[in-house]
């Protein structure tokens, strides 16, 4: 990380030597547009497949909790995507979304009339179409978190609530979530800070296309460094990402802290 | 007092000892680090990497050196960690467009042409490549090829059309391929016009669109000799670039679906579901093995306003400059270059690695037995490199999310975003004083 640090504060030529530029490269990440737009797609889809993920993950937990051989069964199924390499997820999802008509999930939805959508090449659409693929992958990680919990949430608050008349949701405003809050804070902690670092399921989708709508954070990081040979920039956007990502833990603490003070 | 001076000696002995043993081991360490082999890297899949082991076999049955050969996909990435590591590979083969951007880092030697034995059969306009703008020579030619069109003849002639020789037959062709059926499956417009590269990696759609430009006389960059100016946007870029626009954007496209995010288009000519396109010559063995020869064509590009030029592609041999066996690095470059080590390169088993031979003893149509590379020499002699005297990598990089920009939103501003574009890669020639 030393040596992070140091480079970001460099031109980095190894071979003829590093030339100390200052704040140079992080004024070059700060008002390069790459890295806005990179800077607003990052947001967008840390925030949308973090929620999304917590939240589809949520609703499955609930849905297979039980110890029955079947859930078992169905439980270990779901948890696949997140052992699947993700590389192998991209390519999955690439064939998936096949932009023709004949296409898998064309097909699909042209079953009840919605015309084919070129998923990964429509500026308008590919971002949201990556957020799906991580949603769908890392949500039975969290899956698990939120089985561990529901597994300590005890089970005779629910008799009292049936008792008293309560419906489902009541049953799940009142007694799950709150009994589940420490388990959502770390769930989303770790879904915010895994949403910032995203890169292999991009690389693998779309290679931050098309026409940059896809580009984020990590995949600007790639480009700068390896295709364009500044390793320098490179370093100090990654000094950028571990800020923001430690900025963002610290945060989430402060507020479970204080929940649980009060 | 006896005791102390014999308790002394002991341990005088003990430390002689030790510091024999530690000799003795550090000695052995440096010798099992003493360099043995020649690390050679290429960029190569499994059947090119097959045919450069058989290359490399034979050099060190020849001269006794041998190779430690490793083919890196992600060339980049991975010699970037070598960088760092400031431990590079003795050889390097790899893309001449890299070449000034590794000089430029001081991570490959200069080279005297003069002093490889077999320098003189070698073209010239091979050494010119080369050459960087202040004359001096970083690489040695290996291979050169220029890109070529590949047409799926059965389905031309199911659908009735000619060979097609001009951009306006070429359109045809692409269009009744993208709207008939000529696979004859009963199906019309399920199979795509032309299987399109869009992907920004490593600039790669750049590359891919430099021969529709050029056939229509426009070009990124004009100049020589280190200093280039900018033309994308004057009346011939603009009229080229709104040609391709009208392939990409109009009705129908012809590019086959998700052209501009596909790391490759190659499966989509090799699985039937493209007719035309334009790739290097290293395709022909896997295309006849998936289509079969007689339903593979492969043909001069239809010309355009300009020609029928198209994008030549060199492969190189460079020296890494952290390497401690100078003498193997040349000798392999010897043996690569002359017409043993070129022939090899062409027919041993798996994909050539040099597709048209540097050498000029050589003939490919007779080495290869195949008279479709009379075609594709044919094409070389009416090509043209990108400039590869200066490091033209992040202007490359420009031009291509520019293009795929373009295409992918299709919103009309041709002239406006070529302006921008020029703008981009002046500013990137700027940054390397390449800008005339």
């Amino acid at each position: 990380m030393a040596a992070g640090i140091r480079m970001s504060f460099q031109e980095v030529s190894p071979f003829l030597g590093n030339q100390w530029v200052g704040w140079e490269n992080y004024a070059t990440v700060l008002t390069n547009s790459r890295f806005h737009q990179a800077v607003s797609n990052t947001l967008v889809l840390g925030v949308g497949q973090s929620f999304g993920a917590v939240l589809v993950g949520f609703i499955l937990a609930l849905l297979l909790e039980g110890p029955s051989r079947s859930l078992w069964f169905v439980r270990t199924a779901v948890f696949l995507p997140v052992v699947t390499a993700s590389a192998v997820v991209g390519e999955i999802w690439r064939i998936i979304y096949f932009p023709s008509p004949d296409g898998f999930m064309n097909k699909v939805l042209g079953l009840v009339g919605i015309d084919p959508i070129r998923y990964l090449e429509d500026t308008s659409v590919a971002l949201y179409a990556v957020m799906t693929v991580g949603i769908w992958s890392s949500a039975p990680y969290y899956m698990v978190i939120f089985l561990a919990g529901l597994a300590g949430v005890d089970r005779t608050l629910y008799e009292a609530a049936a008792i008293d008349g309560a419906r489902l949701r009541h049953r799940i405003v009142s007694i799950t979530i709150p009994a589940l809050r420490p388990a959502i804070m770390i769930v989303s902690i770790l879904a915010a800070v895994r949403a910032l670092r995203i890169f292999t399921d991009v690389w693998v989708l779309t290679g931050g296309g098309p026409a940059g709508s896809t580009q984020v954070w990590m995949t600007q990081i790639y480009t700068q460094g390896f295709e364009r040979n500044n390793l320098g920039v490179a370093s100090a956007a990654s000094i950028l990402l571990l800020i923001a990502s430690v900025l963002l833990t610290v945060v989430a603490i402060y507020f479970t802290r204080n929940k649980e003070d009060r | 007092m006896k005791q102390h001076i014999a308790e002394k000696q002991r341990q005088t002995g003990r430390l002689k000892c030790s510091g024999t043993v530690l000799a003795t081991l550090l000695a052995t360490t440096t010798a099992g680090y003493a360099q043995e082999a020649l690390e050679v890297w290429s960029r190569s899949g499994p059947q090119a990497a097959a045919t450069y082991e058989a290359v490399f076999e034979a050099f060190t049955e020849k001269t006794g050196i041998p190779v430690e050969y490793l083919t890196a996909l992600q060339f980049d990435t991975q010699l970037q960690a070598r960088v760092a590591a400031r431990d590079l590979p003795d050889v390097l083969i790899y893309d001449q467009s890299s070449m000034a951007a590794y000089a430029n880092a001081g991570w490959i030697l200069p080279i005297d042409p003069t002093s490889l034995a077999g320098h003189d059969e070698v073209s010239d306009v091979s050494w010119d490549s080369v050459r960087m703008a202040d004359g001096s020579t970083y690489g040695v030619p290996f291979s050169q090829h220029a890109q070529i069109t590949f047409v799926r003849k059965d389905w031309r002639e199911n659908l009735g059309f000619d060979v097609p020789t001009t951009h306006e037959e070429l359109i045809a062709l692409a269009t009744a391929f993208a709207t008939g059926d000529p696979d004859g499956n009963g199906v019309d417009g399920d199979t795509y016009g032309m299987a399109v590269p869009g992907t920004t990696n490593r600039g790669f759609f750049a590359w891919w669109m430099f021969s529709y430009l050029a056939q229509q006389g426009a070009h990124y960059v004009e100049g020589g000799d280190g200093k280039y100016e900018v033309t994308i946007n004057n009346p011939e870029g603009v009229a080229a670039v709104e040609w391709l626009y009208d392939a990409f954007c109009g009705d129908p496209n012809l590019a086959q679906p998700g052209a501009m995010t596909n790391a490759s288009a190659t499966p989509f000519f090799a699985e039937g579901q493209a007719g035309i396109y334009q790739t290097g010559p290293y395709a022909i063995t896997s295309f006849t093995d998936k289509i079969g020869a007689e339903n593979l064509e492969i043909i001069i590009a239809p010309a355009g306003s300009a020609g029928s030029t198209t994008l030549t592609e060199r492969t190189s041999i460079y020296f890494g400059s952290t390497t401690t066996m100078p003498e193997a690095q040349k000798a392999l470059a010897e043996f690569l270059i002359s017409e043993e080590g070129q022939t090899l390169g062409m027919t041993a088993p798996g994909q050539p690695v040099v597709r048209l031979p540097v050498n000029v003893n050589l003939n490919a149509a007779e080495i290869y037995g195949d008279e479709r590379f009379v075609t594709v020499a044919e094409q070389l002699e009416m090509s043209e490199l990108m400039p590869s005297d200066i490091d033209f990598t992040a202007a490359r990089l420009e031009i291509a999310e520019t293009f795929q920009t373009l295409f992918s939103q299709c919103n009309d501003d041709v002239v406006e975003q070529l302006d921008v574009l020029a703008g981009l890669i002046a500013d990137e020639l700027d940054a390397v004083n390449a800008l005339k």
